[in-house]
C-alpha cells in the first residue's frame, strides 16, 4: 500500500468519471433519437456538471455542507479500489467484493444525513426510499454473489474475472442464466432506473433527498452519482460479464451494459416503494436461491 | 324524452306541493328554476334534499342594483332523475343577511364564504364565514357588486406601462393610413365606370 | 506593422482576470439553462411542444428541474394574480445565483386581455427583474424557442443582469411589492 497506489486509485476514480459522464451525455442523444428529435451534445453533462460548480449556492448548516462532502469523499474511496481490467488493479489484491458492499453505504449515509440536516419533509421522504430500495434489491444480489463466490473460489474481483477468462468456463452471464437475470434486475435497481425510479421521482416529491441542494452542493452530488453508477456497473461487468483483459473490450462491455439498462428504462413507468420491494421479494428472491441451490447443490452450471 | 318530460312534472307536482313559487322557469329537459320567497328556501332545500336532491352544484348571487336587491341562486342536481333545479330568492341590498344552509348541505360552506367575500352577503349560521377563502388582504367594496369599477381599481394599484411615441415625421407625405384612405376613396369613385 | 521584438506577456489586472472565469462561467451556464416552470397562467401550454421532438428544448441544453433551488431560469407563463405573485416572489429569492427570468404571453408585458381586472397585476418587471418578453397571445412556439435563443445571447454579451439589478435596487422593488400587494408575506389557512 504505497502512495503508487493510491495515485493509480486516484487516477481510477478520475477515469470513471469522466467515462461515466461521457457515456451518460451518449446515452442521452441515443434515447433522444429513440423519441424521434435530435438529442443533446455529448459532453452535456460535463457542462450541467461545471454550470452547477459555478453558481452560488445556499447553505442550510454545516451538517448540510459536511454530509455532501462525506459522500463524495466516501465514493472517490469506493472507486479507488475497483479493477479496470484482470491484470490492472490500483491496489492489488485488496479489490475484494466486500469492500465495495460496504464502502458505497458510506456515500448513501453520507446523503442521508445531508440530506436530513435540511430540514425539508421532501428529503426525509426520499430518503427514506432509497434506503428501503436498497433493503429491496441487496437481498436477491448477495445470493447470486455468493453462488458466484463459491463457485470461484474466491472474492476477489481479480480472480473471478481470472476464472471466467479460463478457457472451459463460460461467463457467469451463460453459466448461471437465472442469476444472470437476477443479478440485472438488481443493476437496475442500484442504478435508480425506471422503473425503480422511486426515491428521486421528479413530480411526485420533487426530487426527493436533492430537493434542497443548490449550486456547489449539488453539482458535488452529481459528481457522487456519477462515481456511484461508475462503480455499480464495473461491478456488473466483472462479476457477470467476465471482466475484461484489455481496456478496449472493458469500454465496449460497459457501454453495452449501461445502454441496454438505459433502452429499458426509458420505456417504463415508476413502482411505488411498495411495489418496488414487493417486486424485488417475490420472483428475483426465488430464481436467485433457486439458482443457487442448482448451481452449488446439484452442479449444474452450463 | 318522455322520461325526462315527467321528470320535470314530477319536480313541478313535488315543489307546487310544499311552497308556491312567484316565477316557474322551465329552460329545457334538464333544468328548470323557481323564484320563491326568502323564508321558504330552506323548506324546500329539505324537502328536495330528502327526494334525491342531494348534489349542491353552485350558490351564488346576482346584483340588481336598480331593484336594490340581491339575488340569491342555488342550483342542486339529482343524479338519479337529472334535473338541475335553481332556487333564485331576492333579498335585501342594503343590509344582506340569509340563513346559512350548511345543516342542509354541509359543502355549502366553502360557498357561502366565497358569496360573502365577493357580494357582502352575510350568512348567520356558517361560523366562519367571514374567514377570507380567495381574496386575501382585500381592501376594498366586494369587487362583484355592480358598483365596483375594476378597472380604477387596477389603474390606482397597479402601475401600468407607458408607451411613448417618441418619432416626428420629417417630410411632408401623408401617412400610411392616409394614404390607404386617399387610395380607398379614389377607388370608390372610379366604381360604375366613372371616369375622372 | 507589428514589432518583431519579443514583450513578454502583460500581467492582467485583477478585473480582467475575474472577468475571464466569469466568461468562462458564462459559457457553462448558457449552454445547460435549466428551467422551473411556473405555470401560472394559460401561456404554459407551448411548452410542452418546446420541449418534445417538435422543437426540441434539449439539444440547446435545456431541461426541466423540480425545485426552485436546483433551477436557472424562472418561467413565468401568462397572467399573474396577486396570490401567485406573493408566492413567485417567494420562489424566486429562494433560487440561487446567477438566476433568470423569462416572462411568456403579453400579460407580464402589460396586463394582456386582463389589463383592468382587479385581481391581475399589469407589469411584472415593476416587481421583480425581468430578462426577456416573449411577446404574444399566446406566442407561437417557435417564438418561445426564440426568446430562449435570445437570453442565451444576451447570458453571452453579459446583459442578462437581472439578478444584479434586484440586489442593487431591492429597496424599490420591495417598495413596489408592498404598494400593489400589501404584503408579501402569505397568511392562510396553510400558513398561520
Amino acid at each position: 500500500m504505497t502512495i503508487v497506489n493510491v495515485l493509480l486509485g486516484v487516477s481510477v476514480a478520475f477515469f470513471g468519471f469522466v467515462l461515466q459522464t461521457s457515456i451518460a451525455g451518449v446515452n442521452r442523444k441515443v434515447i433522444a433519437r429513440l423519441q424521434k428529435r435530435q438529442g443533446p451534445r455529448w459532453y452535456q453533462e460535463f457542462l450541467d456538471i461545471f454550470k452547477l460548480l459555478s453558481k452560488r449556492s445556499v447553505s442550510h448548516g454545516w451538517i448540510f455542507d459536511f454530509g455532501v462532502i462525506m459522500a463524495l469523499g466516501g465514493i472517490i474511496a469506493t472507486a479507488m479500489f475497483m479493477p479496470l481490467t484482470s491484470t490492472f488493479s490500483p491496489f492489488g489484491a485488496s479489490d475484494n467484493f466486500f469492500i465495495f458492499v460496504y464502502l458505497l453505504a458510506v456515500g448513501m449515509l453520507g446523503m442521508a444525513m445531508s440530506a436530513s440536516g435540511s430540514g425539508n419533509p421532501w428529503a426525509s421522504i426520499g430518503v427514506m426510499r432509497a434506503l428501503t430500495t436498497m433493503l429491496a434489491y441487496e437481498v436477491p444480489f448477495l445470493v447470486v454473489v455468493l453462488t458466484i463466490i463459491k463457485l470461484s473460489g474466491s472474492s476477489s474481483l481479480t480472480a473471478i474475472q481470472l476464472f471466467q477468462q479460463t478457457s472451459g468456463n463460460n461467463w457467469f452471464l451463460i453459466a448461471l442464466p437465472i442469476g444472470g437475470i437476477v443479478g440485472f434486475l438488481a443493476l437496475m435497481g442500484m442504478l435508480g432506473k425506471k422503473p425503480f425510479e422511486t426515491y428521486i421521482a421528479p413530480g411526485e416529491i420533487a426530487s426527493g433527498p436533492m430537493v434542497e441542494y443548490g449550486g456547489k452542493q449539488l453539482g458535488m452530488l452529481f459528481i457522487m452519482h456519477e462515481i456511484t453508477v461508475f462503480i455499480e456497473v464495473s461491478l456488473f461487468v466483472h462479476l457477470f460479464l467476465g471482466g475484461a483483459s484489455n481496456i478496449f473490450e472493458f469500454l465496449l462491455k460497459y457501454f453495452l451494459v449501461y445502454t441496454f439498462a438505459n433502452l429499458i428504462s426509458n420505456v417504463n413507468g415508476r413502482f411505488k416503494i411498495d411495489q418496488v420491494v414487493k417486486f424485488y421479494y417475490k420472483w428475483p428472491l426465488i430464481m436467485a436461491v433457486f439458482q443457487a441451490v442448482i448451481a452449488i447443490y446439484f452442479g449444474w452450471v452450463i | 324524452m318522455t322520461n325526462s318530460m315527467s321528470n320535470i312534472e314530477f319536480v313541478n307536482t313535488l315543489v307546487n306541493k310544499h311552497v308556491k313559487p312567484l316565477v316557474t322557469d322551465i329552460i329545457d329537459q334538464f333544468q328548470v328554476g323557481y323564484v320563491v320567497d326568502q323564508n321558504e328556501i330552506h323548506l324546500l332545500l329539505s324537502a328536495l334534499k330528502n327526494e334525491g336532491w342531494i348534489q349542491m352544484s353552485y350558490l351564488s348571487a346576482v346584483d340588481w342594483p336598480e331593484e336594490n336587491k340581491f339575488e340569491v341562486v342555488y342550483v342542486i342536481f339529482n343524479w338519479d332523475k337529472p334535473v338541475y333545479i335553481q332556487l333564485r330568492t331576492k333579498i335585501d341590498r342594503t343590509n344582506p343577511s340569509m340563513d346559512s344552509i350548511i345543516q342542509i348541505y354541509p359543502g355549502a360552506k366553502y360557498y357561502e364564504r366565497e358569496c360573502h367575500e365577493f357580494f357582502g352577503i352575510a350568512f348567520p349560521g356558517n361560523p366562519d364565514y367571514e374567514k377570507q377563502l380567495i381574496l386575501e388582504q382585500w381592501d376594498d367594496i366586494p369587487p362583484l357588486r355592480k358598483d365596483f369599477d375594476p378597472q380604477a381599481y387596477s389603474d390606482r394599484k397597479f402601475p401600468q406601462r407607458t408607451y411613448t411615441e417618441d418619432y416626428s415625421v420629417t417630410n411632408n407625405e401623408p401617412s400610411k393610413a392616409e394614404k390607404r384612405k386617399l387610395r380607398k376613396q379614389r377607388a370608390e369613385s372610379l366604381k360604375g365606370g366613372k371616369k375622372q | 506593422m507589428k514589432s518583431t521584438k519579443f514583450s513578454p506577456a502583460t500581467k492582467l489586472s485583477k478585473a480582467e482576470v475575474d472577468r475571464k472565469w466569469w466568461e468562462i462561467g458564462d459559457f457553462f451556464r448558457r449552454n445547460s439553462l435549466w428551467m422551473l416552470m411556473y405555470c401560472t397562467g394559460c401561456c404554459a401550454i407551448e411548452l410542452p411542444p418546446a420541449m418534445t421532438s417538435a422543437y426540441d428544448m434539449e439539444r440547446l441544453g435545456m431541461g426541466p428541474m423540480a425545485t426552485p433551488r436546483q433551477a436557472d431560469i424562472l418561467l413565468v407563463s401568462g397572467y399573474l394574480s396577486l396570490k401567485t405573485l406573493r408566492r413567485l416572489i417567494y420562489t424566486y429569492e429562494q433560487m440561487s445565483e446567477p438566476r433568470y427570468v423569462v416572462a411568456l404571453g403579453s400579460c407580464p408585458i402589460n396586463g394582456g386581455i386582463y389589463h383592468d381586472s382587479h385581481a391581475v397585476i399589469n407589469q411584472l418587471d415593476q416587481y421583480i427583474p425581468v430578462d426577456v418578453y416573449v411577446a404574444g397571445c399566446m406566442p407561437n412556439t417557435e417564438s418561445v424557442m426564440n426568446g430562449f435563443v435570445d437570453l442565451m445571447g444576451q447570458i453571452k454579451n453579459k446583459k442578462a443582469n437581472g439578478w444584479k439589478h434586484y440586489h442593487e435596487h431591492f429597496a424599490w422593488y420591495k417598495a413596489n411589492q408592498i404598494t400593489s400587494l400589501g404584503e408579501v408575506d402569505v397568511h392562510d389557512e396553510f400558513h398561520e
